[in-house]
């Protein structure tokens, strides 16, 4: 159950938010600004906003990472 | 459970596969070409992890009912006398929802159906959904704030 005294996670909807689509385009790209060190917000913002609140992106973002940061540089056998 | 997963993955797999190939021509460099073509792997596992939840579900099985969140929003040993009257706001904001709105919210911000699985469930996708959620939340915000019960802008940090 959802624990409603988090009001302002519950709530959140921030303004500039760029929506699901718009992140699906790119995000192989932000996640390679993030395993680089860079700040992948300075370049895609609507789209870090939009992690923050989208919880189906921000679970395809977190697997995406993890594959990235463990297989990325795998070689065909 | 095991090899139904074993299943899923294998037909992720074959789909993401022929999802790549057909959109070869649309890499532009912008990151590795396996980093671009993971991607694809995990739009079809969300999909299908989504759907195969799902098909799992029983039939009788409901959301959250609104007529039951009086009971939820009902305040808690402990809460503040702001948190209740916070939440005593929220829900009568709930009710001024449109149907859709409503029903997007309570399944989940109040039920934590994840929301491709309620995308499955209305038909619809998950961009469609999220936008019915943003303006749900919109619109409560809205509704506390007229109410006297603004809900201060998280720190977006």
């Amino acid at each position: 159950m959802a624990d409603l005294r988090r009001l302002d996670e519950f709530l959140r909807a921030e303004a500039g938010d760029a929506g699901c689509t718009a992140g699906e385009d790119i995000l192989d790209a932000y996640i390679e600004l993030e395993l680089a060190g860079e700040d992948p917000a300075r370049v895609f913002p609507g789209t870090a906003i939009h992690l923050r609140s989208c919880p189906g992106c921000r679970a395809d973002h977190n697997g995406l990472l993890e594959a990235a940061r463990r297989f990325a540089d795998a070689q065909p056998e | 459970m095991g090899a139904e997963f074993d299943d899923l993955a294998q037909q992720a797999a074959n789909d993401a596969l022929i999802n790549v190939l057909a959109r070869l021509d649309d890499f532009r460099g912008l990151s590795r070409f396996t980093t671009w073509a993971y991607k694809f792997v995990m739009f079809e596992v969300s999909g299908k992890v989504a759907r195969h939840i799902w098909r799992g579900q029983s039939p009788s099985r409901e959301g959250l009912a609104f007529e039951q969140l009086p009971d939820l929003l009902a305040p808690q040993p402990g809460d503040r006398i702001e948190q209740r009257e916070q939440l005593k706001a929220l829900a009568v904001a709930i009710g001024e929802l449109t149907d859709r709105q409503r029903q997007v919210f309570v399944a989940i911000a109040l039920n934590e159906v994840p929301i491709d699985v309620l995308a499955v469930q209305l038909g619809t996708n998950r961009n469609a959904i999220y936008k019915n959620l943003f303006d749900a939340r919109r619109n409560l915000r809205a509704s506390m704030a007229a109410a006297g019960h603004p809900v201060p802008e998280e720190d977006a940090a």
